[in-house]
């Protein structure tokens, strides 16, 4: 896979990268990780440039790290080892078991529609590790002086405080058909995670077949954790409509649909 | 389910409002589409009907070129036509809301809906690619690869956030 060289991060006003006295409004950055890009959009009041630029290093740091240890397709990482059978769970790192904590609860929630352990060639939890790995950079972000910060990862994003005080963060939901137009805007506090098979970095699985399978254009899941919204989306997109109904019964999250005749449902939650 | 279907209709309606904003009318392109036989609401079916739908959606950058400009006019002429009121979706929930909303695709016939997909592009760029008014900070959407990410519309706000 290639590669795309790191850039080094954006600061939209007073650009003067060697002079760390300057302050500045907005920074952003785009990280090749993942087999994705994960994009930081960074609003700012009072913190020095190389304070900022050394969190988003540490935010891309702990990202490579995820994908390190969560890869499916490298063979020396944690997770392909412990799938192979070559460290048992007690000697893999805490971040896999606190993966799979959070997998059972997806798995739960989503009434086996998300199921890591139904998944070709041993437990696979990459519907759910994006979300969790973005959300855990997310974390290195918030030091003072950042009054909001939002990482989207290929699609799946997350965010805290508010890119401009008293706005909130609004998110476009892309059109499943055209990739320069969005269906739809919501406002969030925290993660939006969307799930569908229109780009290609993303395979759809039911977990009770095994096969490919994808009811939806385009789920879209709304909440207080991307790990968990990740999970959702992805179950939701390969549940179709039932899949609706454990969404809407779960406290803190709403999902936005794109049927594959291109009629749209949502929960309640989100038309009050 | 009953209940579902309300929003669902709300969520139409609220769309309207969206496109009649955005799209300048253009009643000199109606009689050609009616003339087709493509246009009118006895002719609306679902697009899942032998559409060709993904096929359909314009290249990208297609939204530049002063054929979809044309397209975007007779959709609008479409809307007006099924009688959507001009009514946008504005409510708030648990942090979360819709704000408007885009593309009543299950309302339209087949020949339409692409070029209402495309009459969102001019909204969407002049609302999102113009620096003062960025009123999107991020797009959320199927996982895209990293070769992708340059044809993203995140993209395109991050190029705009880098400025």
């Amino acid at each position: 896979m290639t590669r795309r060289a790191p850039q080094a991060p954006g600061f939209s006003h007073g650009e003067d990268v060697k002079n760390p006295t300057v302050r500045y409004e907005r920074a952003s950055h785009a990280e090749s990780v993942m087999g994705t890009v994960a994009s930081f959009a960074i609003h700012v009041d009072s913190i020095g440039n190389s304070e900022i630029t050394s969190a988003i290093e540490c935010a891309c740091k702990s990202l490579h790290l995820a994908d390190e240890m969560f890869s499916t397709w490298k063979p020396n990482s944690a997770l392909s080892r412990l799938r192979r059978g070559e460290i048992s769970l007690l000697e893999a790192p805490v971040e896999i078991l606190e993966v799979i904590e959070l997998c059972k609860l997806a798995r739960e929630v989503s009434q086996g529609w998300f199921d890591p352990w139904r998944m070709p060639g041993g437990f696979d939890p990459t519907g759910l590790v994006k979300g969790w790995a973005v959300e855990r950079a997310l974390g290195k972000l918030r030091k003072p002086g950042i009054c909001g910060a939002m990482i989207n990862a290929g699609g799946d994003l997350v965010t805290f405080g508010k890119p401009v005080p008293g706005q909130s963060w609004r998110i476009g939901i892309r059109d499943p058909w055209n990739r320069e137009a969005i269906r739809c805007v919501i406002e969030t506090t925290a993660a939006v995670a969307t799930s569908g098979t229109y780009e290609r970095g993303e395979i759809l699985l039911d977990p009770h077949s095994g096969e490919r399978a994808c009811q939806l254009a385009s789920a879209t899941v709304i909440g207080p954790s991307l790990a968990m919204a990740d999970a959702l989306a992805t179950a939701l997109a390969v549940a179709g409509d039932p899949g609706m109904k454990w969404l809407a019964a779960l406290d803190g999250y709403e999902a936005y649909v794109i049927r594959l005749d291109g009629s749209e449902v949502v929960t309640s939650g989100l038309l009050g | 389910m009953r209940r579902i279907y309300i929003a669902v209709a709300s969520t139409v309606a609220g769309l309207a409002g969206v496109i009649g904003l955005h799209s300048p009318p253009s009643s000199s392109l109606l009689p050609a589409r009616a003339a087709d036989g493509s246009a009118g609401p006895a002719k609306a079916r679902s697009p899942a009907q032998g559409s060709s739908r993904p096929g359909s959606a314009p290249p990208l950058g297609g939204s530049r070129s002063p054929a979809h400009t044309a397209l975007s006019g007779s959709a609008q002429g479409a809307l007006e036509r099924y009688g959507y009121g001009q009514l946008a979706v504005k409510v708030t929930v648990a942090g979360s809301r819709i704000i408007s909303v885009s593309v009543p695709q299950i309302q339209v016939a087949d020949s339409y809906s692409g070029s209402i997909a495309s009459q969102v592009i001019p909204m969407l760029r002049s609302e999102v690619l113009s620096a003062q008014s960025a009123r999107i900070n991020g797009v959320s959407g199927a996982t895209y690869t990293s070769e992708a990410y340059d044809m993203s519309l995140q993209s395109a706000l991050d190029k705009l956030h880098f400025k």
